[in-house]
C-alpha cells in the first residue's frame, strides 16, 4: 500500500514540487484589528447561536411518557405473568386441594416425612397402558401434575424413606392412583375395550416376531 | 508572562485561555494560526477577500467555542477543522448564489473562474503565472479530493493529521488524495508533459 503511493509521489513529483512552492498567503496587516474590532462589539453575526434555553414542556414531556410507561409495566406485568402461567396456578390449587383431602400428607410434610404415604396401599398394576379392563373403564383423569405421585428427592438422598415399598419409587414414573381436578395439557379419553385389544394385538405380533428373531438367531448360531 | 506564554505549546495555551481566560493566549494563538489558516482557506476557495472572511470566523468561533475543545486532540487540526468547514459552507453558498444570478441573467452572464489553461507552453513556464495556472486548476478539482490535496501537499499535514481534520479514515484520505493528484494533473497536462 505505501509502496504504491510512494510511485504515485514520484508520478506527480514535478506538480508536488510546484504545488509546494506557491506563494504563501498571509493573513491582511488589519486582520488583528479588525478580529479584535469585532469580538469587542460583540459583532459575531451568524457565528453565535442562541443557546436553547431550558425548557420545562420539552423536559416533561418525555419524563411523563417514560414514567407511565414504567408504572404500566409494574401494574400490568406481574399479573399477566400469574395468568400465562397455568403450570404454577395449577400446582398451587392442587397443594390446597390436597391439605384438604388429605390432611394427614399436610401434617406428614410439617413433620418431613414422606409425602408418599397414601400411595403405600396401592399397587403399581396401573403402570402399564395395556393393563386391566378394570383399570382401563375405571374413570379418572391422568395428571403428571399429582401431588400422590411426588417423591422427596431429599428422602431418597438421606435414605429418610427406608419403610417406602417398591411400587411407590414407581411411581414416579407411573401413572398416579388419585384422580385429579388438573384437566390440562394431557387430552384425557377414555380407552374403549376395542382399541385397548387392538393394541394389545399389536402388540403381541410385536413380541411374537420378536421371539421369531430370536429363535432363527440361535439356530443359525 | 508573555514571554512566558509564548514559548507555550499550542495545547498549553488553549488550556491556559480555557481556564484562566487569558486574552494573550488566544492573541499568541490567532498570530500563530492566521497565515497557515489564510493560506488553507485561500487554496481552497480561490479569493482573497472571501478567504480573509473565512478566517476572521473561524477565530471568531475559536473565541465563542472554546471549551468545546478537547485536550486529546491537536489544536491544529481542530482549528483546521473549523476553517475547513467555514470554508466549505463558503463555497456552498457562493455555488447557490452563482446559480441563482444565471438563471436570473442569462445575457449578462460572464463566466465565474476565467479560464487560462489554453495558454502557449512558453507562456506558461512564466513563474507567476504558472503558479495563477495551478491555483485555477486546483480550483476545478473536486472539493473533497481538493481539501486533503491542499492539506497534504500545499500545508505539509501528515496523514494522520489530515484524518483528524476531515474524520475520514486514512486509506480513505490517501487515495483521495491520490485522485485528486491524478485529477489535478489532468487538468495541468500542458505544464507536465508525460
Amino acid at each position: 500500500m505505501k509502496k504504491i503511493y510512494n510511485e504515485d509521489e514520484s508520478k506527480f513529483s514535478e506538480m508536488l514540487n510546484d504545488l509546494k512552492g506557491l506563494p504563501k498567503i498571509k493573513a491582511p496587516d488589519n486582520f488583528e484589528y479588525n478580529l479584535m474590532t469585532r469580538i469587542q462589539n460583540k459583532n459575531f453575526g451568524a457565528l453565535e447561536k442562541e443557546r436553547p434555553q431550558f425548557n420545562w414542556i420539552k423536559f416533561l414531556a418525555p419524563s411523563a411518557v417514560v414514567v407511565s410507561a414504567i408504572i404500566l409495566f409494574f401494574i400490568f406485568l406481574p399479573s399477566s405473568q400469574e395468568n400465562n402461567n397455568q403450570l404454577l396456578q395449577q400446582t398451587k390449587l392442587q397443594d390446597k386441594q390436597s391439605e384438604v383431602n388429605n390432611p394427614s400428607s399436610a401434617k406428614n410434610e410439617l413433620n418431613n416425612q414422606p409425602s408418599v404415604t397414601s400411595n403405600d396401599k396401592l399397587q403399581s398394576n396401573s403402570s402399564s397402558l395395556l393393563g386391566s379392563n378394570n383399570q382401563a373403564s375405571r374413570p379418572r383423569t391422568l395428571s403428571p401434575l399429582n401431588d400422590s405421585r411426588s417423591i422427596k428427592l431429599d428422602d431418597y438422598i438421606s435414605g429418610a424413606n427406608k419403610n417406602q415399598s417398591n411400587t411407590n419409587r414407581g411411581n414416579i414414573v407411573n401413572n398416579g392412583e388419585e384422580p385429579s381436578q388438573y384437566d390440562g395439557f394431557i387430552v384425557s379419553e377414555k380407552p374403549d375395550k376395542k382399541t385397548l385389544e387392538r393394541y394389545r394385538a399389536v402388540v403381541d405380533s410385536i413380541k411374537k416376531a420378536q421371539q421369531k428373531a430370536d429363535s432363527l438367531k440361535k439356530v443359525q448360531k | 508572562m508573555n514571554k512566558l506564554l509564548t514559548e507555550l505549546s499550542d495545547e498549553d495555551l488553549i488550556k491556559e485561555y480555557q481556564d484562566n481566560n487569558t486574552p494573550e493566549a488566544y492573541d499568541i494563538l490567532v498570530k500563530r494560526y492566521k497565515d497557515p489558516l489564510m493560506n488553507f482557506v485561500y487554496r481552497f476557495v480561490g479569493d482573497r477577500d472571501i478567504c480573509t472572511d473565512v478566517v476572521q470566523d473561524t477565530m471568531i468561533k475559536f473565541y465563542l467555542n472554546k471549551d468545546s475543545y478537547r485536550s486529546f486532540a491537536k489544536f491544529s487540526t481542530w482549528i483546521y477543522t473549523i476553517a475547513g468547514n467555514l470554508a466549505k459552507n463558503e463555497l456552498k453558498r457562493r455555488r447557490r448564489r452563482i446559480i441563482f444570478s444565471i438563471n436570473n441573467n442569462d445575457d449578462e452572464r460572464s463566466p465565474q473562474i476565467e479560464d487560462k489553461m489554453f495558454l502557449a507552453p512558453d507562456k506558461a513556464a512564466d513563474g507567476e503565472m504558472r503558479n495563477e495556472i495551478i491555483q485555477k486548476a486546483l480550483l476545478k478539482v473536486k472539493p473533497v479530493y481538493r481539501e486533503v490535496v491542499i492539506l497534504r501537499d500545499i500545508q505539509d499535514l501528515s496523514y494522520e493529521e489530515i484524518s483528524e481534520i476531515t474524520g475520514l479514515a486514512i486509506g480513505t484520505v490517501k487515495s483521495r488524495i491520490n485522485r485528486g493528484r491524478a485529477q489535478l494533473q489532468k487538468l495541468l497536462k500542458h505544464i507536465y508533459r508525460e
